[in-house]
């Protein structure tokens, strides 16, 4: 068992790791979960490619590379997006998934263009910003992440019931008089707050799959939405751990071993769920097709 | 703008179209195939409600790129391609294949195959560049594309394969129209849609894999998506909105191509999605279905059928 215990002693960046991505992971995957609820998942990987056109805008106005400054900009951006999308998506011949890709990949393509012409001498690494340094978090991502994470629980907690009936039923919510269209801003804020929290620690690409994928097999396990929660938090906070020792383990991209440890949890969950997996499913068909053919009437 | 840049960028702008620079004239072409080649194949996946596959499929080429680096050991081409191509279709396909079926949302399956596609991707690159013989393959170039690197063989090879895309969507134009509008119904009719469905996501996966050379991973989703997004305010019909498609994807590389030519700094990819969002926005306010504008006239003149003499 020494192989579980030896890497936090080789120096403090295992617990500051581990404690940042473990915060990352609730908060994702608690959000996650009424983001599917509500079929906005890929609302997250909009909000996470984002923070990159977000930064750089950010820098191009005030001129520093000062991380609350960013992080602000990060956010003003990020809260943008989900408004344009909105908006795109409420024209006529526009289906919402085609409205995210079209607001995303604009922007990106702007911070894009913006990196490369206003801001060849800053040093923004894109690299960096993708797949995040879970092994070398800073003083200012651990900080952030840590004063976020209860900000965000503890709203949710506070509007639960509303986001639940809303998830669940948009109108009938409305009729009830829950604030609807105000509550889908404030998730969309508590998203963008996290991913920009997040995507420093982790990456853009780890904030997605921890936001998308727990909720996704939390949804195959659970009967309630308490359940579900619970779960998807689960399912975090497994594909963290599990994902820091193989990458310590094997000399990989932490931030990539976690995400393919999410994956696999999740094709477990699809396959063997007690109620919903596909090789029960499976089985049951084979068992109503095979064997000698039945009357269709019980023969008296 | 003052009249000296405005007549600096003409001149550039003429420079670049005149063709005399050869790699002008690669990129050029590299940028119009992509478009149109997105444009045509973006149409069917817009119009199923199916835009963010692209996406997905696009970040899903990285494992097999990287699988084919580990068993090749060389960065050549066709071999880095063709796992790029496997690992797209296996990615489009698993998002049918688990989306098919109770408990999964369709977007979250997406997002599933697209991250966890994409971190099998990572893992592996990081796996190479620890590894004594592996050095990091141009990940920043796959990721953004570089149009300017593309070398004559690999514009015939996308001609080709662009041809061929063409043909085959003449070929089963009606299952497909069929198909992307109404499935149940193609189904009850007979159509093999399982089998449509694996060439559309096929035809999807070429697309994207030739078109990440160009634009890179992230933005070949945007011509994939905001070309048919756009021409859809333009036609009603199936074969309007593909046409309107495939030009407003040709002509946002062409001009992505020279912008990138007439700024320096400014790669092909990103200036080829500006100029495609800019059509997208043009779409938007004007384009006669359901254009912003269009839509405000056509109130005005049915309240002055209601009310004739300007009653408010």
């Amino acid at each position: 068992m020494s192989f579980l215990i030896e890497p936090w002693q080789w120096g403090d960046w295992m617990w500051r790791g581990m404690l940042t991505l473990n915060l990352v992971a609730i908060t994702c995957a608690v959000l996650g979960v009424f983001l599917y609820l509500r079929r906005m998942s890929l609302i997250a990987d909009a909000l996470a490619h984002v923070a990159l056109p977000g930064i750089v805008m950010a820098f191009l106005v005030t001129g520093s590379l000062d991380g609350a400054l960013m992080l602000g900009g990060a956010a003003v951006v990020g809260l943008f997006t989900a408004v344009a999308i909105e908006w795109v998506s409420r024209q006529p011949t526009v289906r919402s998934d085609a409205a995210i890709g079209v607001v995303f990949t604009a922007l990106f393509a702007l911070g894009v263009i913006l990196l490369s012409t206003r801001v060849r001498d800053a040093h923004i690494d894109t690299h960096c910003l993708l797949f995040g340094d879970v092994l070398g978090v800073s003083d200012r991502a651990l900080s952030l992440v840590a004063w976020s994470t209860p900000l965000i629980l503890g709203l949710v907690a506070i509007f639960y019931r509303w986001l639940a009936v809303s998830s669940f039923d948009a109108r009938f919510a409305l009729a009830l008089g829950v604030p609807v269209a105000a509550l889908n801003y404030g998730l969309m804020s508590a998203v963008t707050v996290t991913a920009v929290a997040g995507f420093e620690a982790v990456g853009a690409v780890l904030v997605i799959a921890l936001i998308i994928v727990p909720a996704a097999t939390a949804h195959l396990l659970a009967r309630n939405l308490k359940a579900m929660l619970a779960i998807s938090a689960a399912h975090g906070i497994i594909a963290s751990w599990a994902g820091m020792y193989l990458a310590i383990g094997l000399n990989i991209s932490a931030a990539g071993a976690v995400v393919v440890a999410g994956g696999v949890l999740y094709a477990l969950a699809f396959l063997f769920a007690p109620e919903h997996g596909r090789v029960w499913r499976w089985r049951r068909r084979a068992l109503a097709t095979s064997g000698p053919p039945r009357p269709l009437s019980p023969s008296g | 703008m003052e009249t000296g840049s405005t007549d600096i960028f003409l001149s550039r702008a003429a420079e670049f179209f005149s063709l005399q620079y050869d790699f002008a004239l690669y990129a050029l072409l590299a940028a119009v195939l992509v478009g149109v080649i997105c444009g045509l194949v973006g149409t069917f996946m817009v119009l199923r409600g199916m835009s963010l596959v692209g996406d997905a499929a696009g970040h899903a080429t990285l494992p097999g790129v990287a699988i084919a680096f580990l068993l090749t050991g060389t960065k050549s081409a066709p071999a880095l391609l063709l796992g790029a191509l496997v690992s797209a279709v296996l990615g489009a396909m698993t998002i049918t294949w688990i989306s098919r079926g109770p408990r999964v949302r369709a977007d979250a399956a997406i997002g599933i195959v697209l991250s966890t596609f994409f971190g099998l991707g990572i893992v592996l690159l990081s796996y190479i560049q620890a590894s004594p013989t592996g050095q990091q393959a141009g990940l920043s170039e796959y990721l953004f594309g570089n149009a300017a690197a593309v070398t004559p063989a690999q514009i015939g090879v996308v001609a080709l394969a662009g041809a061929v895309l063409v043909v085959l969507v003449g070929i089963f134009y009606r299952p497909l129209s069929l198909m992307v509008f109404d499935e149940r119904f193609a189904q009850s009719l007979g159509l093999p849609t399982h089998w449509l469905e694996l060439g559309l996501m096929s035809a999807l996966a070429v697309a994207v894999v030739l078109s990440i050379q160009a634009v890179g991973v992230i933005l070949v989703a945007a011509m994939l998506i905001i070309p048919p997004s756009a021409a859809r305010f333009l036609s009603k019909k199936l074969p309007g909105v593909m046409v309107a498609s495939v030009v407003m994807g040709g002509v946002s590389g062409a001009l992505g191509a020279m912008l990138s030519y007439v700024y320096e700094g400014v790669a092909t990819g990103p200036a080829m999605v500006l100029v495609a969002v800019f059509f997208f926005a043009l779409a938007l306010g004007f384009g006669p279905v359901g254009g912003a504008l269009p839509r405000a006239l056509r109130r005005r003149r049915a309240r002055q059928r209601a009310m004739p003499g300007g009653a408010r």
